[in-house]
Formats: structure tokens, sequence, C-alpha cells
């Protein structure tokens, strides 16, 4: 009987019977059908599939769990949880332009740090940049920062607002604001920015949100944003 | 009167939405906005009235550093 190059399976030969066919052509099928199952195992969604040892036969590899990364162990590739200290980006996008006020919503409290990148970011008016947590307006935010510009330095403190402040210098193209422990609960939220040009550091504290931050607001009392990203970082 | 647009990332599903800020969120901005007018001009009111007790001693800011130094 003759053969198919690749896969072997088996086709009439050129003098093989009429009254043979339906045979042949059922054994075939079989054969086709088998190989596409070996080389597609997936029965789930979110499945894919590796070569395994065997010709023609892949591996099916059930989806991993939220926050996974592939990797590999013993030569195959599998799911694993990233390593303590690995990070990842949750999201990311452009500041939009037709806004005061943008919120990044429904933060996973999956990870134990948090970084904020920002890039660039531009308003209509300059007024300062702003930020709420957990969309908290009471005044509880206490805001300081060290700035230096030429051959100066200067610090400022402001107690008591309903936003946390000094985040940011309009000089400064990207700024990196940075949430330790922003997921556990009972403790106050703290966190710190440090910009590129003119602010190279400032901080901010608000002791009164205890709860994991689930949601960052980020606005400028001048008027609407004119251009930027933002990259959401998680960091295990 | 149109109100100022709100943007919202979803950090889990990665929907955006932009839509007109609501009442609370609209009296939130004016506040804030007010505040923040407030607060310029009490930093620009304390730099005048710096400048004009410098003057009223007769020393620069730098000798006035140097003074509390």
């Amino acid at each position: 009987m003759a053969t198919t190059t690749n896969y072997g399976w088996t086709t009439p030969d050129d003098t093989a019977l009429v009254k043979d066919g339906a045979s042949a052509i059922r054994t075939l099928g079989t054969s086709v059908d088998t190989t596409t199952k070996n080389l597609n195992p997936s029965t789930t969604l979110g499945d894919i599939e590796y070569r395994s040892s065997t010709a023609n036969t892949n591996t099916r590899l059930g989806i991993g769990s939220t926050g996974d990364i592939l990797t590999v162990t013993a030569g195959v590739p599998a799911w694993a949880a990233p390593a303590a200290g690995g990070q990842t980006t949750i999201t990311t996008g452009s500041v939009p332009t037709n806004a005061a006020t943008f919120t990044i919503s429904s933060i996973p409290s999956t990870y134990n740090d948090l970084i904020l990148v920002i890039d660039d970011i531009q308003y209509t008016a300059d007024e300062g940049l702003r930020l709420r947590m957990n969309g908290i307006t009471t005044s509880t935010y206490n805001s300081f920062f060290i700035t230096t510009n030429s051959n100066t330095i200067s610090s400022s403190l402001a107690a008591d607002n309903a936003y946390a402040q000094y985040l940011r210098n309009a000089s400064d193209l990207r700024n990196i604001w940075f949430f330790p422990r922003y997921s556990q609960t009972g403790a106050a939220k703290t966190g710190y920015a440090v910009g590129t040009e003119v602010i190279p550091f400032g901080g901010f504290a608000n002791k009164s949100i205890t709860a994991a931050i689930n949601s960052i607001t980020i606005f400028n009392n001048g008027g609407n944003f004119t251009a930027g990203t933002y990259t959401l970082i998680g960091v295990k | 009167m149109t109100k100022p647009m709100i943007t919202i990332h979803n950090a889990e599903t990665d929907e955006i939405i932009t839509r007109e800020m609501n009442n609370s969120e609209y009296t939130q901005y004016q506040k804030d906005k007010t505040n923040a007018e407030a607060e310029k001009a009490e930093n620009e009111a304390k730099v005048t009235q710096k400048a004009a007790l410098l003057d009223r001693l007769g020393i620069t800011e730098a000798e006035a550093k140097l003074l509390l130094g």
C-alpha cells in the first residue's frame, strides 16, 4: 500500500480495486483524524500545545493561574508564578487628551508593591499634578518634595490636603511613583515620587487609608491633559 | 453647561471609559480648583511678604539665610 510523505497515511495503490474504495477512504480518514487530534490535543479555553518527544504528537498545556508566567521546567514549557521581586506590567495606556482627570481602577491586590511610570505628561495649563488613592477626597494627604533648580535646592511641605501633590514639575519628562506595600490592609498608605529634571524626590502619605489601594486618580487643576503615557507595574 | 470629561481605565479588564463627570465628581473638581487657586494665591502672597520684609530689614535673601543658618 502507498503512504503519504509526511504522516505516512495509507492510500490506495494505482492498481487497487474500486470495490475497496470505501474502505480505503475510511482508513485514510481515520488516520487524518488521529494525526490532527495528536497535533491539536486542546480541550479547554486557554490551552496551548508544544511538541512532545514523540514525532507528530503534541502535548496539551492547560492555562495557568492569573499572573503566571510561561517558563521552562525539565525541558518543556510550564506556567509558574513569578519569582519574588519579579515585575509584571498590569496595564499601560495613553493619558486621555480630552479629560481633566483619569483613574486607573480595579487594581489587583496580588502584588506587594506598585510602580506607576508616567512619561511626558502635558496639560493645557500647568497647575501641578495631583493624585488620590481609592477616590478618598478628605483632607488627609500630606506631601513634601525636594527641588533642585539651577544651583539652588529647596523643599516644601503641604499638610492635610484633599490630594497628594508636588509629584511633578513641568520639566520632568519622566516620573516614577512608588507605592510600597499598597495591598497591605490595616496600614497607612505612603508613596514617593522620582522625577528626571527638577523634582528629584517627593513623598506623600495618607494615614486614614488603611485598605489596599485599588484605584489611583490623577488630575491637574489647570485643564485637560494634552499628552503622555502611563504604565502600571506590579512587583512581587 | 458641559462638564469636564473623566477617563477610567479598568486595570483588570483593560476597558477604558471616557465620560462626562457626574455631579459629585464635578463638585469635587470645582472644589479642587478653588483650593488650588487659593493655595497659589497664598504662596504668591508669601513671596511678596518675604520680599517686603527683606526690604524693610535692608538685607538680601542670601544674608537672611546666613542669619538663620
